[in-house]
């Protein structure tokens, strides 16, 4: 048996590099990908918790859930990257920066 | 030391080191393929958390749908960067990080510092569950299947409307305007 | 006086006075082309005239009309404005508005073609509202109100030619002239208040009015409300003679009347001449119970020396206007002498008979100078065209100005069959009859009279033989082709009717007997003042003597005129003698005002001026320094401490923005970190205080 603590620990790494990801890279599609590790070590948590739940099985159907709405997420924010690219020529987020005065 | 618990950190190992590897490679292409490592390896320990159902849904629907829709978008967007990485900003990059990393080992410094305080098995909950605790042998697809068709039948809705609209309006935001 | 009442009589005579008004704000409110307003200016004075005809044969020899309203009152006293007419108004009324509508007609041709001529009519309109004003109103107050009009008006008029500097110089010193005697006028209206605490005109001097009440009694002068030392009654007396000497040109005050004459001829003759000047006369008449038997002494003491200096200064002039000006004090001093003698009825008598032979003169001689300036403008020789040294032999060429002018002289004269005979006789025999009880200097009046009227018809016959016998003594000059030509018809027609006006039958049935005339009947006082102490004059010797021998000497003294100025080519020459210059220049009495007041007055003022510049100005602008010395010291405070603290405050605001700038950078990631840099506070400060 793997103890619960260290499927927190393990989440707890994967979600900071994802915040690192966010937070610091130029490129948007990382960005995008920093906020999937966000989510996946979320999901680890809810995964790991379920175990103890069986008959409700309430992690692992958001889990599913949040795995459909990431999907959904990376979609849209793809097609926002794509439409950025156009008219930006770019799509590094510091040099999107038009409402600065 | 099982081999159950030798695998299980290995995996973690593997996914760890994979994602700091996304963040850190210069390479964009490669980050994109080790991230596809990462996920693998993460479907790993949702397996090791007796959630097979839901390693396989990683699978398909990261490994499969999203991966692939960032490997195009890459592509379609940008393309000067996949073809000359530029080198020069070496030194500024590592300034420009420097908040990031600060700000991400301070949060992970405080998570640690909470779940070191905390023992969850200990909670109420997890204790008194024995007879809810999952067993290897269990089918969990069963479960599984009769909480969405009964319990959780309104947000299984929810989310398959929210996801038509998401599809509809990803489709929409990325369509060429012909009439411009 | 069936149909009439009172009331609408009183009624008339405010419309009498008040229509030439109209013709002065008509002119002076509504706007039209220049020159205009004639028209209505002689319309609205002839029905002056008519209503004043109606009202003289309504009231003359009838009762007195009063009738007043109240007008304002201070404490208890009620002042009250009104209408008095009575022999001596309605006579007055008459004369004014009648001489004022024949200068009116006279000058619309005599001005005519004078850019102003509309500011002249409404002068004149002014001028002729206050003078009937004057003449009909009952209260002291007003009457000086009009008074003060008068004066006004006789200014605009002199200076009427304002671009003249000599006229607006004369017009200045005939106001400033008429003021000092307002003065007089003034000090008379307080005492007369404050001893009977009413200016009611009737009220005070009508037969048995309050004057008529009051006594002398042990060196104090009781009335029935007040009791005043008795000295203040001849004060008061002086000073309402003070008063009229200024408005009818006597002694101290006459040299403003000669220098009025820069003046159009109408206007001297209507005002300087006719009416204005008589204005004295009348108040005079108006008050006459107030005198007391001091001041009627002086008042003939005056007017005899005022006579005799004005005809001796006429004796020598030689601008046309000025020897009828000089003419004018002279019979206004005759006037004075008839009121100091106590022949109140001749002197009035005399103002009317020599309203209109003056008024002729004046018009005569305007115009033989209107001939005289288009000869001039015609010929563009410059010559003085008011001058009779350059006139002469005008007989001929303008017979009835010549006509008329000898008969308005003959008047002046005395001459029998003329109305001048009449008036001035009668001051003569009335001024002996006087000094027959007196004594000493008073003895002298007559003979100082009589000698004036010998001068008189000298000065007067000097300046028709100057002007119309001989020869024309610029034919030399000019070209002998331009004549002199008669006067304009309506000039001519004026001088027609006013002629009539100077023979006897337009007064008397008898040429030879003033008494039959009916304004001497009139007007006579049938009951005496106490305070005057006048006998009625009784019949005597004189009344033949007197004239008979101021004929025949005045007979002698033409001819003498005649052999001087007509038949021999030369008059003697009398320019080196002293008394000649004297009475040339005036008997220097501009030249005395002027070293002695004017100038004392002129150096006062330069040294208050100066007191004023230099401390009075000095310590304001002192003042001001300070004033300036202190604004300046909060400027600065203002500037630097109040304005520094608001704008410290407001770079304060602006540097914090400043600062507070640099966070929105406008970068997605920066406003990351900050979010979660916060979240991470919350979490670490609530594990620090559990852990506590």
């Amino acid at each position: 048996m793997i103890p619960l603590s260290h499927f927190m620990m393990i989440s707890a790494a994967l979600f900071c590099i994802g915040l690192f990801a966010v937070l610091s890279k130029k490129n948007a599609i990382l960005i995008l990908i920093g906020i999937e590790f966000m989510l996946n070590a979320a999901i680890l948590n809810f995964v790991a918790f379920s175990k103890h739940d069986k008959l409700a099985s309430g992690g692992q159907v958001f889990a599913v859930f949040a795995i459909v709405l990431a999907a959904a997420t990376v979609a849209v924010t793809l097609a926002i990257v794509l439409n950025v690219y156009k008219y930006y020529k770019t799509i590094d987020p510091t040099k999107i920066d038009q409402l600065r005065d | 030391m099982t081999v159950e618990q030798i695998l299980f950190y290995v995996m973690s190992a593997i996914a760890l080191l994979s994602a700091l590897l996304v963040v850190s490679q210069k390479n964009f292409v490669r980050s994109i393929f080790l991230f596809f490592l990462t996920l693998f390896s993460m479907a790993g320990l949702f397996v090791f958390a007796l959630a097979d159902f839901v390693a396989i849904t990683q699978l398909v629907i990261y490994v499969g749908g999203v991966l692939v829709l960032m490997i195009f978008a890459f592509l379609l967007s940008n393309r000067e960067l996949l073809n000359n990485p530029d080198s020069s900003k070496q030194q500024s990059s590592f300034l420009h990080y420097l908040p990031g990393i600060l700000v991400s080992m301070l949060f992970f410094g405080v998570l640690l510092f909470v779940f070191s305080d905390l023992h969850p098995e200990s909670f109420q909950w997890i204790a008194q569950s024995e007879l809810n605790t999952l067993k290897p042998q269990d089918n969990t697809i069963h479960y599984l299947g009769i909480n969405i068709m009964t319990r959780y039948l309104l947000p299984f809705e929810v989310v398959s409307v929210l996801l038509l609209m998401a599809l509809i309006g990803a489709a929409h935001i990325a369509r060429k305007e012909r009439d411009r | 006086m069936d149909t009439l009442t009172q009331g609408n009589l009183s009624l008339l005579a405010v419309i009498a006075a008040i229509l030439p008004l109209f013709t002065f704000l008509w002119i002076v409110l509504v706007p039209g082309k220049e020159g205009r307003g004639a028209s209505f200016a002689i319309f609205n004075i002839s029905l002056s005239l008519l209503i004043s005809a109606f009202l003289f044969i309504k009231v003359w020899n009838t009762e007195t009309i009063h009738e007043q309203i109240p007008w304002f009152s201070i404490g208890s006293t009620v002042f009250k404005a009104g209408i008095l007419l009575n022999n001596l108004s309605v006579l007055m009324l008459l004369l004014v508005s009648a001489i004022s509508l024949l200068v009116h007609i006279y000058s619309t041709r005599y001005m005519q073609g004078d850019p102003y001529l509309h500011r002249y009519w409404a002068y004149l309109g002014l001028f002729c509202f206050s003078m009937l004003g004057l003449v009909i109103t009952d209260n002291l107050l007003l009457l000086y109100m009009f008074w003060e009009l008068v004066g006004f008006s006789s200014y605009l008029l002199i200076g009427f030619w304002f671009t003249k500097d000599t006229a607006t110089q004369a017009s200045k010193k005939a106001f400033i002239m008429n003021r000092l005697g307002d003065l007089g006028f003034l000090t008379g209206i307080m005492i007369l208040f404050s001893q009977f605490g009413t200016l009611d005109i009737h009220a005070l001097f009508a037969q048995g009015g309050l004057v008529f009440e009051s006594i002398i009694e042990g060196g104090l002068w009781k009335s029935s409300g007040n009791v005043m030392p008795e000295y203040w009654l001849t004060i008061a007396g002086l000073a309402f003679f003070f008063g009229a000497t200024a408005k009818s040109a006597q002694f101290p005050l006459h040299t403003w009347l000669p220098d009025a004459m820069e003046g159009p001829t109408s206007v001297s003759s209507l005002i300087h001449a006719a009416t204005m000047v008589a204005a004295g006369v009348f108040l005079l008449a108006r008050i006459y119970p107030v005198f007391d038997a001091t001041v009627l002494t002086v008042i003939a003491s005056v007017g005899a020396f005022t006579a005799f200096m004005a005809a001796t200064i006429a004796l020598t002039q030689n601008d046309i206007k000025r020897i009828l000006a000089f003419s004018t004090v002279s019979q206004l001093g005759f006037m004075m002498i008839a009121m100091g003698v106590g022949a109140y009825a001749p002197g009035i008598f005399h103002l009317v008979t020599h309203a209109f032979f003056k008024c002729l003169l004046f018009l005569a001689a305007g115009a033989v100078i209107h001939e005289m300036a288009h000869l001039k403008e015609k010929t563009a020789v410059d010559f003085d065209h008011q001058d009779i040294q350059n006139m002469g032999g005008l007989r001929k060429s303008m017979p009835l100005t010549f006509f008329t002018m000898l008969i308005a002289s003959l008047a002046l004269s005395g001459i029998p069959f003329t109305s001048g005979f009449l008036s001035k006789d009668a001051i003569l025999i009335q001024s002996f009859e006087w000094a027959h009880d007196k004594s000493g200097l008073a003895k002298l009046i007559p003979y100082a009279a009589l000698f004036t009227s010998l001068l008189t018809a000298f000065y007067i016959s000097r300046l028709i033989f100057k002007v119309f016998f001989g020869e024309f003594k610029l034919s030399s000059l000019l070209k002998a082709e331009f004549k002199v030509h008669e006067a304009p018809a309506a000039m001519k027609y004026v001088l027609l009717v006013l002629a009539v006006f100077c023979l006897f039958f337009a007064f008397s049935s008898n040429p030879f007997n003033y008494e039959s005339s009916w304004i001497v009947k009139g007007l006579v006082i049938t009951s005496d003042s106490p305070l005057s102490g006048i006998a009625t004059a009784s019949s005597h010797i004189s009344h033949v003597l007197i004239p008979v021998v101021i004929n025949i000497l005045s007979l002698f003294v033409i001819v003498l005129a005649y052999a001087w100025y007509v038949r021999s080519k030369q008059a003697p020459d009398f320019s080196k003698n002293f008394l000649f210059r004297f009475s040339q220049k005036q008997w220097y009495f501009n030249e005395v005002y002027q070293k002695g007041p004017v100038n004392s007055i002129t150096n006062a003022s330069r040294f208050t001026y100066i007191f004023d510049k230099a401390i009075i100005d000095g310590f304001v602008n002192s003042l001001g320094k300070v004033g300036i010395l202190l604004s300046s010291i909060i400027h600065w405070i203002d500037r630097y401490i109040v304005d520094g603290l608001v704008n410290g405050i407001a770079s304060m605001a602006k540097t914090i923005g400043n600062f507070a700038r640099h966070f929105q950078t406008g970068r997605l990631q920066h406003y990351m970190i900050t979010m979660v840099l916060v979240v991470l506070t919350f979490f670490i400060i609530k594990i620090f205080f559990q852990a506590i």
